[in-house]
């Protein structure tokens, strides 16, 4: 698929504030199945930016606005091609324990939330069952929703699993560093992704959607039987199913702070007001919708 | 000195064996004769009040809960080390710091050693003070750990061996030179027949250090010295080093940056700051890059030192190769990027992660030294053969649910020396030596180190926080020694810096809350 993808985000701030310093990880890699073809950024006021890759490999846009300033507007614009990824294999539960898959995994498959026990988790644990573990990866992409209520507002930027499970409901971020918590347990090295994500209804072509930033998770799967590499696999337990070529990648990283779309600070006490969107327009003829 | 009685089978550094003077101790163990008792505990007194006027306190925290300070314990009988046996640790030490700057350039960049098999990856990745931010940044120089603080024990065969690596921000060095000069004033009679190498150029060798890592093209560099501030229990040593070196002693609220260029707010105005001498953990340095919520920190920083224009030390990310999982590695890190062989052996150290030697552990809990990774200061060690059933049977179940967070150790025979008692007796206390290394253009160590003394009968814990006490360390002139102190600098007294306060800063996050596919919708 063909998109045009704009992400506008603009803070109005009660006070003047100085030395706005952000971090934007906003661009779309490029990947084994996705190419960024055009990407642009500004910035008002203007500053200075600088970019570079970080540890993860994701491409980290950086600037800084010194004078004083009452808003700032950050305005992306990116056109992407995907397409769908091969079909995930079906390794077994044994060759997690290879030299070769915990060599890909590597800190991936490390325990994370080193809180003592999550209370809920066993009994989160216990549904996963799955013959293999590309089974328990889908299985996990309907316990997880079946479980949890999506409800924006339920939790916020800084929640973790435990919140998330107090509270019943929260939104794809909070999804994702659960299924990350609960393959790992597994033995399964999980990453949470961050991206855009093209949400139109099947059966209606639109041109055109308003959505948001999204975050979904790739799972290392061991190859089949003796043959082939561990692949990672892309899997959005918000939707319910593997993610393909409607998802459009940034970047990965242990869990969100690792991979955020906008980071910032400034000085000042004034609060702010955030207007964030993204749009996102499918350029490519509506005969080719996904399968 | 007649009674006193070295304990087997620990080495006296002062005494042979049988209880007479080692020959290089000779001439003090008369001196120490000839003032007593009574003239040793009369110059303790004297020793309490000036620390106490002069604020050389320690911060000491009971087990009820409050804390108070007292007067640095400085013991009045010194260490002494010859010139030779001083070379062979000075060496050893240089060897070893190389390496170690070499593995942390190596984990942020290449990973050879990881390549080659030789540390596991997952080990890395796993320090806690591991730091992502600063992958694939090169500083000023190629140097990371400016400042070493490494811990040595002297082990009954006599061999010296390293405890533990600091290369983050290693503290105490203020005690060695305030010891040396409390030491002149109190006990001069005692340095009578001993010529003893200077360490009082230690702040010379820290800026000329930092102005040659400084990314300073046309005018001298401006180096600062960064403390958390006066809450933190070294705020002295801070103050002291920045006052010694005539440099300015900061806080966050006194440094910004601008289009990736570290500024120091003065009454002129803002000023290029070129390296500084930071003595904050990294977690605090930079909200933007590490812990979110620090208040401690200056926004952009590490932007700057990703640019260049900054030199910081230590470096951001070094925790890595102090960390105790990581020391296990440190002689092998010395034979591949050094390619020579350890000149300072480790302490046999089992990594609880692997499963035989966990369980090897678990078996010989009473007879091992048990510590806690990326832990410093002391805090969590359990000494097997000190501690009671109880403790080491929690210390069994702390251990099994979390293996990977703690190393066992041998117990090493800490060596001992003459420690005055409360009456003005002596009788052995264990020890260990921090010497200071600073790498600039080159590696830097003042003769001696911090000499930490174990004051209770017996024990073998030092840190300064659990009740241990320090010595003077002298290692004697022979005058074969190379390094000398450098060119002397400008006594001059910073200025005080305006209190020029801004308003906190404030942080914007965007959570990723997109709503479902309505495809996905059922």
């Amino acid at each position: 698929m063909h998109f045009a993808i704009r992400y506008l985000t603009e803070y109005r701030y009660d006070a003047a504030v100085t030395d706005n310093l952000n971090s934007l990880r906003v661009r779309p890699a490029t990947t084994s199945t996705q190419r960024c073809d055009e990407f642009h950024t500004r910035i008002e006021p203007e500053a200075r930016v600088s970019r570079h890759l970080d540890y993860f490999g994701t491409e980290v846009i950086e600037f800084g606005v010194p004078a004083s300033h009452e808003h700032l507007t950050i305005d992306m614009r990116a056109r992407v091609v995907t397409s769908e990824p091969p079909d995930p294999p079906e390794g077994s539960w044994e060759s997690l324990d290879s030299g070769a898959y915990l060599d890909a995994a590597g800190e991936f498959a490390l325990p994370w939330q080193d809180q003592p026990a999550i209370e809920g988790l066993e009994d989160l644990d216990s549904q996963l069952v799955g013959g293999t573990p590309l089974e328990t990866l889908k299985v996990l992409c309907e316990v997880v929703p079946d479980r949890f209520e999506y409800r924006p507002g339920a939790t916020y930027v800084g929640s973790t699993v435990r919140d998330l499970i107090a509270a019943g409901a929260g939104v794809c971020q909070d999804f994702v560093h659960l299924s990350l918590v609960l393959l790992r347990r597994r033995g399964i090295a999980a990453r949470y992704v961050s991206g855009y994500m093209w949400a139109a209804p099947e059966d209606h072509g639109t041109d055109s959607l308003e959505v948001d930033t999204h975050a979904w998770v790739e799972a290392l799967l061991p190859g089949a039987e003796g043959k082939g590499e561990p692949v990672w696999v892309s899997a959005d337990p918000t939707n319910r199913r593997l993610a393909g070529e409607t998802h459009v990648k940034i970047g990965h990283g242990r869990f969100y702070s690792d991979v955020p779309p906008v980071k910032g600070l400034y000085m000042g006490g004034a609060s702010s007001e955030l207007d964030a969107a993204v749009k996102m327009s499918r350029l490519d003829p509506q005969a080719s919708a996904r399968a | 000195m007649a009674g006193y009685r070295p304990q087997a089978p620990f080495l006296d550094e002062l005494f042979e064996a049988d209880g007479t003077p080692r020959q290089t101790a000779e001439p003090l163990i008369r001196d120490l004769e000839s003032l007593g008792a009574d003239g040793l505990a009369e110059a303790g007194r004297r020793r309490d009040a000036m620390f106490m006027q002069q604020g050389i306190t320690f911060e000491t925290s009971s087990t009820g809960g409050g804390s108070h300070d007292r007067p640095f314990p400085l013991d009045l009988v010194p260490r002494v080390l010859s010139g030779e046996e001083w070379r062979a640790i000075k060496r050893g030490l240089a060897q070893r710091i190389r390496a170690l700057n070499h593995f942390v350039d190596d984990v942020y960049h290449a990973r050879e050693i990881v390549r080659e098999g030789l540390v596991p990856w997952r080990l890395v990745a796993s320090c806690s003070h591991f730091a992502r931010a600063v992958h694939g940044i090169r500083p000023p120089g190629g140097v990371y750990t400016h400042v070493a603080g490494c811990d040595l024990v002297r082990h009954s065969d006599g061999t010296w061996r390293v405890i533990e690596d600091n290369v983050r921000i290693p503290s105490g060095i203020s005690y060695v030179l305030e010891n040396r000069a409390a030491m002149a004033r109190l006990v001069p009679e005692l340095f009578a027949s001993y010529r003893v190498r200077p360490v009082e150029h230690y702040p010379q060798l820290l800026l000329r250090a930092l102005r040659s890592v400084a990314p300073s093209a046309e005018s001298e560099a401006t180096v600062v010295v960064w403390t958390p501030g006066p809450a933190n229990p070294a705020y002295f040593e801070h103050a002291f080093l920045a006052r010694q070196m005539g440099v300015e002693l900061v806080e966050a609220s006194d440094l910004v940056v601008r289009d990736d260029v570290l500024y120091m707010r003065t009454t002129r105005g803002l000023e290029r700051a070129h390296a500084v001498y930071r003595r904050l953990d990294d977690d605090f340095v930079d909200p933007l890059e590490f812990r979110p919520d620090s208040l401690l920190g200056v926004p952009g920083l590490v932007r700057a030192y990703r640019a260049g224009s900054v030199a910081i030390a230590n470096a951001f990310g070094t925790g890595v190769a102090d960390d105790k999982a990581i020391y296990r590695f440190v002689p092998d890190m010395i034979r591949f990027y050094l390619g020579e062989e350890p000149i300072l052996e480790n302490v046999r150290t089992y990594l609880l992660s692997e499963p035989e030697e966990l369980e090897h552990v678990l078996a010989r809990l009473d007879q091992l030294v048990v510590k806690p990774t990326g832990e410093s200061g002391g805090r969590g060690v359990m000494i097997g053969p000190h501690a009671s059933e109880q403790e080491i049977e929690r210390m069994r179940g702390v251990i099994s649910a979390h293996p990977d967070r703690w190393i066992a150790q041998d117990v090493v025979q800490l060596s001992t020396v003459p420690t005055v008692g409360e009456d003005g007796v002596l009788a052995p206390r264990h020890v260990d030596l921090r010497p200071f290394a600073v790498f600039g253009e080159r590696i830097d160590i003042v003769p001696g180190g911090l000499t930490r003394v174990a004051l209770e009968e017996g024990s073998l814990i030092v840190n300064s926080s659990r009740g241990g006490g320090s010595k003077d360390t002298w290692v004697l002139e022979d005058g074969d020694d190379a390094d000398r102190a450098g060119p002397p600098i400008a006594d001059t007294q910073p200025p005080a810096l305006p209190d020029l306060r801004y308003g906190g800063w404030t942080g914007q996050q965007q959570q990723q809350q997109q709503r479902r596919a309505a495809a996905g919708e059922r």
